[in-house]
């Protein structure tokens, strides 16, 4: 039978009365309010943006022909060309007999002339309207899944949707059931076999989840959507799944991600979106079988697209910006000023001040990086210059790269480029190069440090002791410095006060001859405790947070003085 | 004070108009407490007036919408009349049809009181 039907238990079927008249409305509206939920609209454009926005629940449309805005003549065929709006009845209210013959040619399901006849004849009229419409939707092949009989995924949504508009005070939940590499059982038993799991998890779901509350569909090969009303407990359901295909040659485990307690504001299809990322996360977890959407986990991929989605915006804008933090030399009586690092900010006009943990890593994946790198080493180079033509002081500043630039091979031509652009030299900007980006590919990323040594570039290798660099490797890298990771010193001094290892990298950078910069320096207990250990270069809020260039010349004319 | 003796007498076919308001008097009354204000009846006026005579005949075809459907047969009727010949855009004088239609409506408000 139309499940349709079904949903109208506890709801009345929704009509659309447009007419521009009020009287007429309100005849209408007291005629079937018994029977219907009436909605209204005075003239053209108002009755499309309702029956737009009610396309799923609409039953049948009253349409009176003459009309402001947009007559009902030129309404019709807009509505009638719409694969979305073209299953609603319309039946025509006019006073004109040569108009009624061409509103049937336009679409029009039935006529209803003016003045009103009797309202038992309205009625008849409008009942068998919405019920062949409803006998036509019900014999559209694609309405059911043919293995299983569930509800193909179009129909699932819409019913789903009607389900709402009938029971808006329900809590629902959304789920996404999938079973675990069922490919494999196709692979290994065959398509029979494979099927037959499928119908039995169908039967199941249909007794599990019963239609009064309840809508089903096989939305894939073997992912099942149900829409319910809110349960507690998923994993009995799970255990049940795999009982009625006990007999089967291979165990069959579900893993359902559940969407609980749906937000209605949010489209249907997005509801599903949720329960699937819920699904997805113990795809490969082979011990728990129900997994629950967590709000937190959209949030942050939302706000991720977000930063991506606006980043080329803020280039262009220059909302990015760079900022400096003295690395200071300790080996003498007084600290002194040795180099500063470039860090970038995004200055975001309406989310404020977002710090680089929130984006780089983002924008390493997406590809973004080389753009936002390049702009932030020309932003150091432009810096660098103004200073020393300016100040008359020059003073080194690193800048990071990323891995995947690392495979460029223009990359020294850019540097090459940047440093004659702005008129500084190769010794003015330092390279600071992750550990782990030398670990694999180790020879190709190797080679392309050796040439930018070779054309000057001062080679840092950051987060020394964050990947797993062989030592034996190490003795071969070529690099100026090792830029001692901040773990190390969180380590050594918050938890185990144990500053061993410090002094075993400091042994490692000795034994290459270069120097040991320390980032993260926050005390002076830290700060003394790293000298003493022979640190040479010290980075951290200890001397300074990062600060905009402006700020930064402080630290330059304290040195030059 | 509205009575359907009243409406009867004034020439309205109180059965058919009632019957589309599912026999309700109260709502019937209201309804009819609306129509002799339309503000069709202007538009009409100030249409013919400006000899805009599609303009006229949108307004004449609303106000015979409502007026059928609410059988106030005595003003439906010059309504209608000049309905059909605005549609034909005839070139006349439309004054006496206007007149007929006003003197109805003020008989009309009138029983309203």
């Amino acid at each position: 039978m139309n499940r349709s039907t079904d949903f109208y238990v506890d709801g009345k079927r929704h009509i659309l009365v447009a007419d521009d008249e009020m009287i007429n409305r309100e005849l209408l509206e007291n005629i079937l309010c018994d029977e219907y939920d009436v909605l209204m609209a005075e003239d053209g454009e108002m009755a499309y943006d309702v029956i737009k926005e009610n396309r799923n629940t609409l039953s049948l449309i009253l349409l009176d022909l003459m009309m402001p805005k947009l007559n009902g003549l030129d309404l019709l065929p807009r509505l009638k060309e719409d694969p979305d709006l073209k299953g609603i009845p319309v039946i025509v209210l006019t006073s004109d007999q040569a108009s009624e013959v061409e509103s049937l040619k336009r679409g029009a399901a039935d006529f209803i002339p003016k003045p009103y006849p009797q309202p038992d004849v309205i009625k008849a009229r409008i009942s068998r309207s919405i019920e062949l419409a409803e006998d036509r939707q019900i014999i559209s092949a694609t309405e059911r899944d043919e293995l299983t009989g569930l509800y193909s995924s179009e129909y699932f949504y819409r019913y789903g949707e009607q389900f709402d508009k009938y029971h808006p005070d329900s809590d629902m939940d959304a789920l996404c059931l999938d079973v675990n590499h069922f490919h494999i059982v196709n692979e290994r038993f065959g398509m029979a076999k494979g099927d037959e799991i499928l119908k039995r998890i169908a039967d199941c779901l249909t007794k599990t989840f019963p239609a009064s509350d309840c809508v089903i569909c096989r939305k894939t090969a073997d992912t099942f959507l149900v829409y319910c009303s809110h349960r507690d407990d998923y994993t009995s359901i799970t255990d049940k799944m795999s009982e009625v295909c006990g007999d089967m040659p291979t165990s069959v485990r579900l893993r359902i991600g559940v969407y609980a307690y749906c937000d209605k504001k949010l489209d249907i299809r997005s509801r599903f979106d949720r329960a699937k990322i819920a699904a997805d996360l113990i795809r490969n977890n082979y011990s728990v079988f129900v997994s629950m959407f967590d709000e937190k986990l959209m949030e942050k991929e939302l706000f991720a697209e977000q930063l991506v989605d606006e980043f080329p915006k803020a280039l262009a804008e220059k909302q990015f910006k760079v900022f400096f933090q003295p690395k200071f030399n300790i080996t003498g009586d007084k600290p002194v000023l040795s180099s500063a690092e470039a860090l970038v900010r995004w200055f975001h006009p309406t989310l404020g001040m977002i710090s680089p943990g929130r984006f780089i890593q983002l924008f390493e994946e997406d590809g973004l990086i080389a753009q936002l790198d390049e702009y932030i080493w020309r932003s150091a180079a432009e810096t660098i210059a103004d200073w020393k033509n300016r100040l008359g002081i020059s003073v080194p500043v690193s800048v990071n790269l990323s891995r995947a630039e690392m495979y460029d091979p223009a990359l020294v031509e850019t540097f090459d480029k940047i440093t004659s652009e702005y008129g500084i030299t190769p010794e003015d900007i330092y390279l600071e190069i992750t550990e782990s980006a030398y670990v694999r590919d180790s020879d190709q990323i190797v080679d392309r440090v050796k040439e930018l040594r070779d054309h000057g570039f001062f080679i840092e290798m950051d987060d020394f002791g964050s990947g797993y660099s062989s030592l034996n490797m190490i003795s071969e890298l070529p690099i100026d410095a090792l830029k001692l990771d901040m773990m190390f010193i969180r380590n050594a001094f918050d938890k185990i006060n144990d500053t061993r290892m410090i002094s075993i990298v400091i042994d490692i950078a000795d034994y290459l001859g270069v120097p040991v910069i320390a980032e993260g320096v926050e005390t002076e207990e830290q700060y003394l405790a790293l000298k003493k250990l022979g640190c040479t270069i010290i980075q951290g809020y200890y001397f300074s947070k990062p600060v905009p260039a402006d700020e930064f010349e402080r630290f330059l004319t304290e040195k030059g003085s | 004070m509205l009575t359907i003796d009243a409406l009867k007498q004034f020439g309205a076919d109180t059965d058919d108009g009632l019957s589309r308001c599912m026999g309700n008097e109260t709502f019937y009354f209201k309804l009819i407490g609306k129509v002799v204000d339309d503000k069709n009846f202007k538009a009409l006026e100030d249409a013919v007036a400006a000899k805009d005579l599609a303009a006229a005949f949108d307004a004449a075809h609303s106000l015979k919408g409502v007026l059928g459907n609410l059988a106030l047969t005595p003003v439906y009727e010059p309504v209608y009349e000049i309905t059909e010949l605005l549609r034909a855009r005839s070139d006349i004088d439309y004054s006496p049809y206007l007149k007929a239609i006003s003197e109805k409506r003020a008989e009309l408000a009138g029983l309203i009181g």
